[in-house]
């Protein structure tokens, strides 16, 4: 078994990446940043890595025992076969987008996405905002098919880190536009900063990890517009820097949702959407679209729109 | 390195990091300009929501939007952003003096959203829609 993990080697990267972006900022974007809520940010990613430590041994064991069930068979050199890579790259993004779309389209996966989506501001700290409770919300469901087709766990594991490493890039607002090759095929920070939008135009949308592709075809894509200032966060912004609230809210808000329900009314609150309700007290993104799209209607009836460009960010045409 | 020592220099690694960025002046001081940008803010925290009047805080901390069904929004400065709550059953709206002026301050019901002080024009207008229950009662 390779002990080694990539992410441990590029968190000194990361750090030197978060300084330059903040010398970036203080010249051009101050407001990108707010100290307390990038140490809110930075202690995710520690606790994250803790609670992956924590847990990591029995999910790889985890994985090692179903292993036994594959369904191909790379041999006992797995890791000589050299196309067995790319392939399990590629499978696994797959995976991490319906991991993804689920983590935002089920409250119990969302109670632990949420994590990595309730900072109001968008920069390379929050790609460190990682989740504390993935393992109880048993994320790690998504990646067993893999290992039962008949990649080898640790094969998985170190692609997976990679996936994650990219990801960590696109937090930004200091690059407007990458090469329309580029926009096309791979996840970026303009398709990202969509996906971290609670725009009503932007709400679930952009699922991707590495590659953007999933979402075009998958219906859920949605490219930056120039008429549109985002707004970062979650429909239902926090309102603290606490950390610990910041980690557990959404798991204390269905705690609190199953115990008021009537019997009945109680599961739905672990799989439907955030936002549902049995008595339609509050809203799910599909509902805020379908208002929002309401409301588009009647204001372009009223009058011929002039698009301006609020968005500063969308409208560079090179990176900064 | 072993795992203890490995979270200890990572905590001071993000400590530091969150220095800088206090140091370097990140951040910005926000506040809402007037009734039309608290508007447009409570169209934010409800998509859709029809604001029919306004009241902005003297500093620009916070507002109130209130439409036209008698619903408020209660609008705070949250960082260098803005962070709002629709005002519903679990919110309370009080009048006290505070060095000498009359505020009103409103409690959402979460406690970690906090409490929320206004100085504003009319506050007992205010208390009547938060809280008609209890209309009348100054605290
Ligand atoms: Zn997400
Ligand atoms: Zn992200």
């Amino acid at each position: 078994m390779p002990d080694f993990s990539p992410i441990d080697f590029a968190v000194p990267f990361f750090v030197v990446l978060v300084l330059i972006e903040m010398i970036w900022a203080r010249r051009r974007r101050p407001e990108s940043y707010e100290p307390r809520d990038t140490l809110t940010s930075l202690a995710f990613g520690l606790g994250s890595s803790v609670a992956g430590l924590v847990t990591g041994g029995a999910v790889l064991a985890l994985s090692l025992w179903l292993y036994q069930f594959r369904i191909f068979d790379f041999g006992d050199e797995w890791w000589s076969v050299w196309w067995a890579w790319p392939l399990c790259f590629v499978l696994d993004d797959l995976g991490y987008y319906v991991f993804h779309r689920c983590a935002h389209r089920v409250r119990w996966f969302w109670a632990s996405h949420v994590n990595h989506h309730s900072s109001q501001h968008y920069n390379l700290s929050t790609a460190l905002r990682q989740s504390w409770t993935g393992f109880f919300a048993l994320s790690f469901i998504f990646r067993i098919p893999l290992t039962l087709v008949g990649f080898h766990p640790a094969m998985i594991l170190f692609v997976g880190a990679f996936n994650l490493i990219y990801q960590f890039w696109i937090h930004t607002e200091a690059i407007g536009r990458m090469p329309r090759w580029f926009e096309a095929v791979m996840n970026t920070p303009s398709h990202h900063r969509v996906h971290h939008a609670t725009n009503p135009l932007y709400l679930d949308r952009n699922y991707a990890g590495t590659f953007i592709v999933w979402d075009r075809l998958f219906g859920t894509f949605q490219a930056e517009t120039e008429s549109e200032r985002i707004r970062y966060g979650i429909v239902r912004q926090l309102g603290t820097f606490n950390l610990l609230w910041s980690v557990f809210h959404e798991w204390v808000g269905i705690a609190q949702d199953v115990w008021r329900a009537p019997w009945r009314h109680k599961l739905p609150y672990l799989w439907r959407p955030p936002g549902w309700t049995h008595d339609g007290s509050r809203e799910t993104s599909d509902m805020i679209r379908e208002r929002w799209l309401e409301h588009g209607r009647a204001a372009s009836d009223d009058m011929e729109k002039t698009v301006p460009n609020d968005n500063p960010i969308a409208g560079q045409e090179k990176p900064a | 390195m072993g795992a203890a020592a490995q979270f200890v220099a990572s905590l001071a690694a993000i400590l530091v990091l969150a220095w800088i960025a206090h140091r370097m002046g990140l951040g910005r001081d926000v506040r809402i300009r007037d009734a039309d940008h608290a508007k447009g803010l409570a169209d934010e925290v409800i998509c859709g929501f029809a604001a029919d009047d306004a009241a902005v805080d003297d500093a620009g901390r916070a507002a109130l939007v209130r439409d036209r069904n008698g619903r408020t929004v209660l609008i705070k400065v949250h960082g260098a952003q803005f962070s709002g709550r629709l005002l519903g059953a679990g919110s309370t709206a009080s009048v006290r003096e505070d060095h000498g002026r009359t505020v009103l301050e409103i409690d959402t019901g979460e406690r970690l959203f906090g409490r929320v002080t206004l100085d504003i024009d009319r506050p007992d207008n205010w208390v009547q829609c938060i809280n008609p229950a209890k209309a009348g009662h100054h605290a």
